[in-house]
């Protein structure tokens, strides 16, 4: 008895801090909403930058930096959007609102700074190429959206599990937890999943992106009609964890859904190729977002 | 103290006492440790794939990156430091490879490299002393020049040593 409502309290302590999260900025939220589009101009995407200031400085500062090794420094947002790529300018812009909250130190899961927001990027890249594997014609663009922020949840669950990291994967590599989701919902009564969907209401989030960010760990769960591109995000998930690019304890403590095979028609051989690819526009990508260069290769 | 950090794909080899050569999150990837007694060289590469044939052009550039490029390429890096460039009488020692959760082992591909990496070894005669791979296990590892000491590093986990 006492112990269920001590999980209560647990419960409502991370809902309540799930309302502290920093709301996403109009631009970023107009830029999902566009992305959603399938017959959107990149027009509409230069008027959206142009019309946040702050915006407008840092996709300039990005297109100047030394990773796109432009001939000329450019001033044009038009150039720099085309230059750069939608999906590119949608980084930058949840950057500058949700990077307070992604990119600090992952404490509950032992993960350093920048953890959180690489995995998601790395995951949002594969994710779109994942898609491009689909039975059925899915929008890349949607696997890219929910990929970056498909982890949102651990920013809020990290606090809450400060310390337990160690406990989690003795339980894990003893059998006692099916995996780090399990433990999870063991130890708070909620998981990174259902904790992300709660942060995708509150910032009203469009379409599939709050069904596939809580069930990217069990997307067999999902609606059908959703159900593609909630396998795209798995796949990509496990694509950035089997490249070393995942928050922490939890690397590879997750499940692969072999029911994928029925929306995404994706060998061996592809998975290679695609891991050989989206490392190659991760890096480029980090570099000119955060001016992280790789180490020696 | 001198740290050598290899990114994936990355190959190094050093023979300064105090040097340090280091990879982080492994993931599926394999880290080849080549240890040779006779010069005290100690070199690494961070093996991200098994085959090269995937892309010519990448294991050009970063002949690391894969498991039938890089084992000769680390081999040839420490050939410039003294060491007899085929490998006889080095210790060699494998790290990582590690797999998500899955029953069925579709995308193994963890395994895959530690097995395309042990090929390329037994074509030239080498042996794996000691190796610490496969698992749920994202693995750092670090290799101390001047005692040939292998430390294994994971989030939630004491560091160990093989």
């Amino acid at each position: 008895m006492r112990k269920a409502k001590r999980g209560m309290a647990i419960k409502e302590e991370i809902l309540n801090r799930v309302k502290e999260i920093p709301p996403l900025s109009t631009s970023a939220s107009q830029l999902m909403m566009l992305m959603g589009k399938p017959d959107r101009d990149l027009q509409e995407t230069v008027k959206i930058v142009e019309c946040d200031l702050g915006l407008t400085a840092k996709v300039l500062r990005v297109v100047n930096s030394s990773a796109f090794a432009l001939m000329q420094p450019t001033t044009s947002i038009a150039r720099a959007v085309s230059y750069l790529g939608e999906k590119m300018v949608l980084g930058i812009a949840l950057d500058a609102c949700t990077g307070s909250i992604l990119r600090r130190p992952m404490k509950g899961y032992e993960g350093r700074s920048d953890a959180l927001w690489e995995h998601n990027l790395m995951t949002a890249i594969a994710a779109r190429r994942v898609a491009g594997f689909a039975k059925e014609e899915i929008s890349s663009d949607i696997a890219f959206t929910a990929g970056i922020l498909h982890d949102i949840g651990k920013a809020v669950l990290s606090e809450f599990m400060n310390g337990s990291a160690g406990d989690i994967v003795s339980k894990i590599d003893a059998g006692h937890a099916a995996d780090y989701i399990s433990a999870e919902q063991e130890m708070l009564g909620m998981d990174h999943c259902t904790v992300g969907f709660e942060v995708a209401r509150l910032w009203k989030l469009a379409g599939p992106l709050p069904e596939i960010i809580r069930f990217h760990h069990t997307p067999a769960r999902a609606q059908e009609e959703v159900r593609a591109p909630v396998y795209a995000v798995h796949l990509g998930d496990i694509i950035a964890m089997m490249g070393g690019t995942g928050t922490g304890s939890d690397d590879m403590m997750y499940c692969l859904d072999a029911g994928f095979s029925d929306y995404i028609k994706i060998s061996q051989s592809d998975l290679e190729k695609i891991m050989l690819d989206v490392e190659v526009e991760f890096k480029r990508t980090r570099s000119s977002m955060f001016g992280r260069e790789d180490e020696t290769s | 103290m001198g740290v050598m950090t290899l990114g994936v794909g990355g190959l190094g080899a050093a023979r300064d006492p105090g040097t340090v050569i280091r990879t982080h999150a492994l993931g599926s990837c394999v880290a080849v440790l080549l240890l040779d007694p006779g010069t005290k060289t100690v070199g690494m590469a961070h093996i991200a794939l098994p085959e090269s044939r995937i892309n010519n052009g990448k294991a050009q550039e970063t002949p690391g990156y894969f498991a039938d490029t890089g084992v000769p390429a680390l081999l040839s890096e420490m050939k410039h430091l003294g060491c007899n460039g085929n490998g006889r009488g080095m210790i060699v020692k494998l790290v990582g490879g590690a797999r998500i959760m899955d029953p069925n082992n579709t995308f193994n591909i963890g395994k895959r490299n530690v097995l395309a990496i042990k090929k390329v070894l037994w074509s030239l005669k080498m042996g794996v002393v000691a190796e610490d791979v496969g698992g749920n296990i994202s693995r750092t590892v670090a290799v101390h020049v001047d005692t040939g000491r292998v430390v294994i590093s994971s989030s939630g986990r004491n560091d160990w040593s093989i």
